[in-house]
């Protein structure tokens, strides 16, 4: 069976009960291949429930999964021979040295896994430890070696829950650098759950937001951030007589909103980003001069907060009634 | 899942075992130190008194030594050692890795019975050589066990001493917790057994006691008090202590295979 024309992660109605609570209400994502796709939410949203529903660590209350085209739980062993996983922390026998540890995954896996141990230890830089025993390893070590462990499938798709928990920058960095080397050079996809928007912004191409089980938005991370298609494009004009550019901006066609700020105002087009070159030659020709003229760059981490708040506040966002 | 997956699973499962430094110790202390002071303390006693202490090994020594090891401190170490192949993995928190891999379960939960059989018959047959050793070594002069009393009771060490670690794998692995196991388990084959042994109104029903299904295969008499373990011996036929032992089996193994199976990992 051809499976390598479908989405890397679909489901469809999702839902994972604990009790009388919803921990996945009615999840509808779809994760494109070869792409990072992060998959964010705060802490308690569902991220990991998901991650182990998935991965067959729990069981379904409701809803269809497929991973990598195969359908999960029904052809569980088929669709996870190609997928590495670590779940919450990284967990090892620490009374085994970082190979031996590979070689009881491995020795899980199949024969034709033993051959990837040392390429593996090599990918993540831990060949010349790899004969100690985990228990001496940092947890940026055992971060790495999680990885290695993920390798050993030779994944096409790897899911990676909350990957930079407890690492120091520098490892946070050489982290985003592995991820986007497996993504662009290695063409695998790289499924990362984080409640860390900075981490999702920098290391992935696509997103899905998660809220109390609930996909709020999924899309591309500009996309995101901007606030999906018919989003408002915003800039920050800086001039040299606020009250007269007000004048002029509010009779333009081209301009939605003004506000002032410090000696400069915040103007909301109406049109697309290209209509600012418009705006800033009506206030030349009446006689404003502009020292700036800056388009607003929207963050993930607004759009987050936006979006979350909305959700705190009990208020329906736009995303979930669509 | 093809027998060469399988053989090297049982062996993954083994080099945990093995390299788990504290289990491998008080496994071997726990059956060889008390045969050690057994020869030691019953080597003086003869040296000091060969009039009236019989010498610490030949045929007597042998048939003092055979219910220690293996019928008291054998199956604790073996309890030891099935306990840890039924919950390290879940201790460890490596039990969701595994499970990731797509193997199916009960693959798993399988993989660890024969790799702590072969750790605790490893340590049984360090034992067993001890034990022998001395029997031979430190015969005095006494008649010795014949080699068929010594294969038989080689047999019956790692007999008793398997089917405990059997039933520690299964037992662990359905309580998911190693401390919890091995204090029920101890806590059964020292306390509970021998209780229930001299109660002697439960009447035939304590043929269902597993100590007592082992007892029966005992290549040497034990006599109605068998030694060390201080309690009665229940007398049944070989095909009850037959169905008994499996029974015991057949069902931790069927608990710990769908506990494994099922658990949220």
């Amino acid at each position: 069976m051809d499976t390598s024309s479908t989405p890397a992660i679909e489901t469809a109605g999702l839902i994972k009960r604990f009790g009388e609570r919803a921990a996945l209400d009615g999840i509808d994502l779809q994760v494109p291949r070869g792409c990072a796709f992060g998959f964010l939410g705060p802490n308690g949203a569902g991220k990991t429930t998901i991650i182990r529903t998935l991965l067959g660590l729990t069981p379904a209350s409701a809803g269809t999964m497929h991973v990598l085209g195969y359908p999960v739980p029904a052809e569980r062993s088929l669709a996870l021979q190609r997928v590495g996983a670590i779940v919450e922390e990284p967990r090892f026998h620490m009374h085994l040295t970082g190979r031996e540890n590979l070689r009881v995954v491995a020795a899980v896996r199949g024969p034709e896994t033993a051959a990837r141990i040392e390429p593996a230890l090599a990918r993540v830089g831990l060949a010349d430890r790899a004969g100690e025993k985990v228990k001496s390893y940092s947890m940026g070590m055992r971060q790495r070696l999680g990885v290695a462990r993920c390798l050993l499938a030779d994944p096409l798709l790897l899911i990676l829950d909350e990957p930079t928990n407890g690492l120091d920058p520098g490892g946070i960095q050489e982290f985003r650098e592995m991820v986007r080397a497996m993504v662009e050079q290695e063409g695998r996809t790289v499924f990362v759950s984080s409640h860390l928007l900075d981490e999702v912004e920098k290391t992935c191409d696509a997103a899905a937001i998660v809220d109390r089980g609930k996909i709020v938005t999924q899309g591309a991370i500009a996309d995101l951030a901007a606030g999906g298609t018919g989003a408002r494009h915003e800039l920050i004009v800086a001039v040299d007589d606020v009250e007269r550019a007000l004048t002029v901006l509010d009779a333009s066609a081209l301009v939605a909103e003004t506000s002032p700020e410090e000696g400069s105002i915040r103007v909301v087009l109406s049109g697309d980003p290209q209509t600012a070159a418009q705006v800033n030659a009506a206030l030349v020709q009446a006689g404003v001069g502009v020292t700036r003229l800056e388009p607003v760059r929207h963050s993930l981490e607004q759009r987050f907060l936006k979006i979350t708040s909305r959700l705190d506040a009990h208020l329906v966002p736009e995303e979930v009634k669509a | 899942m093809s027998s060469a997956i399988a053989v090297r699973m049982v062996g993954a499962d083994f080099l945990k075992l093995r390299k788990k430094r504290g289990t491998l110790i008080w496994a071997l202390a726990l059956a060889v130190a008390p045969l050690v002071i057994y020869l030691i303390v019953k080597g003086i006693q003869h040296s000091s008194n060969p009039a009236q202490e019989s010498p610490a090994g030949g045929a007597h020594g042998f048939e003092d030594m055979m219910p220690v090891l293996a019928l008291f401190f054998g199956p604790l170490a073996a309890i030891l050692i099935g306990t840890d192949a039924g919950a390290g993995d879940l201790a460890a928190g490596v039990f969701r890795d595994l499970v990731v891999t797509g193997r199916s379960r009960v693959a798993l939960f399988a993989s660890r019975v024969p790799a702590a059989l072969g750790l605790c018959w490893l340590v049984m047959l360090v034992a067993y050589a001890v034990m022998v050793l001395g029997t031979y070594a430190l015969a005095s002069g006494t008649p010795t066990p014949g080699a068929a009393l010594v294969v038989n009771g080689l047999l019956f060490t790692l007999f008793s001493t398997g089917i405990l670690c059997v039933v520690a794998v299964g037992f662990a692995s359905l309580t998911g917790s190693r401390p919890s196991a091995l204090v029920a388990l101890i806590g059964w084959q020292l306390v509970a057994s021998r209780i229930l042994e001299n109660i002697e109104s439960l009447g035939s029903s304590r043929k269902l006691i597993l100590s007592q299904a082992v007892a029966h295969f005992s290549p040497i008499a034990l006599g109605e008090h068998h030694g060390p373990r201080g309690g009665v011996t229940v007398t049944m036929s070989t095909a009850t202590a037959v169905i008994v032992s499996l029974g015991w089996i057949a069902v931790f193994l069927a608990l710990g295979a769908w506990r494994t199976r099922t658990m949220d990992a």
